[in-house]
């Protein structure tokens, strides 16, 4: 694997692993409040809300620890795909019906807002990290095994 | 040239594997840390944060939580729900038969209010759920305004709405 391609890998690993591990700690520490800014996107039933904010936080955090760690790059890599396609398709949702809420991606009691739209805009470009890791990753475990 | 070149079966389950055990250690990781507050969420229990029930608990002069079922009994022997959200929210959806007394009006408010409701009557505040603290607030100023039976519905809104009892508002 050439140098540049390899530097390409680790650090897009490194930032998908770093972006979502900073994203779970803040959710984790507050799941009260994230639990009212999943409720606010309308999509489950009260106690869902909870659930998901109960695990949703440690998924996040598990998966980001383990890119950085480079241990069990593929799957992590793979679950955190599905749940950014997830959060896109929750977004589109909003953006859809017209809810304009924050999107609860971080900070749960922040005063900023982040608008669905540019969620969803900011969640692409994680797709985009999401796919540079999967695909360097298969290329450069084909290639040490040839 | 084919295992080498894209992942086979055996590869995809492999994979797909793993990623269930991530899943499963991250749901294991999430309950235990969070038991409390699902179980509570699943069975009706109130879910307000830890500081709030230590102080509720330590001063009398604070509203109790009241939980959904006993919200019901409560409204059914004559007490009342005071939204203490915004007007516009309450305007757009509020719990059948409630009144809006939103915290920030509160001053210019509590004179009309107590001229409707009797001292004696029981009331119940709520807010948007989820850990909102303008109903436990608003509790405590009522309860300084000489209201000797407030309490506290802290599942609020959602709560109340998703468990599919009526809601009333323009924006329904």
């Amino acid at each position: 694997m050439i140098k540049a391609r390899l530097l390409l890998f680790h650090g897009s690993r490194l930032l998908l692993g770093g972006i979502f591990l900073y994203a779970g700690m803040l959710k984790a520490a507050d799941p009260v409040a994230f639990a009212g800014q999943v409720a606010n996107y309308q999509l489950l039933p009260y106690a869902w809300n909870y659930l998901t904010a109960a695990l949703l936080p440690y998924l996040e955090i598990l998966c980001g620890l383990l890119l950085l760690l480079n241990r069990w790059v593929r799957p992590a890599t793979l679950v955190l795909g599905v749940l950014n396609l997830v959060f896109i398709a929750a977004l589109a949702s909003l953006i859809v019906r017209g809810i304009d809420i924050d999107c609860g991606c971080f900070r749960p009691d922040a005063d900023s807002h982040t608008s669905p739209l540019s969620a969803l805009l900011r969640d692409l470009g994680i797709m985009v990290l999401v796919l540079t890791t999967w695909f360097l990753e298969r290329r450069k475990n084909r290639e040490e095994r040839a | 040239m084919n295992d080498r070149c894209a992942p086979g079966g055996s590869a995809w389950r492999r994979l797909l594997l793993e990623a269930v055990v991530i899943c499963a250690v991250a749901m294991a990781v999430g309950l235990s840390m969070n038991y409390r507050m699902v179980m509570n969420a699943f069975t009706g229990k109130s879910v307000a944060p830890e500081p709030l029930r230590t102080t509720t608990v330590e001063v009398a002069a604070f509203p109790d939580p009241v939980e959904l079922e006993e919200v019901r009994e409560l409204l059914a022997a004559g007490a009342l729900l005071v939204d203490a959200r915004h007007g516009d929210e309450y305007r757009q959806a509020h719990l059948q038969g409630a009144v809006s007394l939103p915290l920030g009006e509160l001053e210019s408010l509590l004179e009309a209010f107590r001229k409707e409701v009797a001292a004696d009557r029981v009331l119940i505040t709520y807010c948007t759920g989820f850990g909102c603290p303008d109903s436990f607030d608003l509790g405590v100023l009522l309860l300084q305004a000489g209201y000797q039976q407030v309490r506290v519905f802290e599942g609020g809104f959602p709560e109340w709405r998703d468990a599919g009892l009526p809601v009333q508002g323009e924006g329904l």
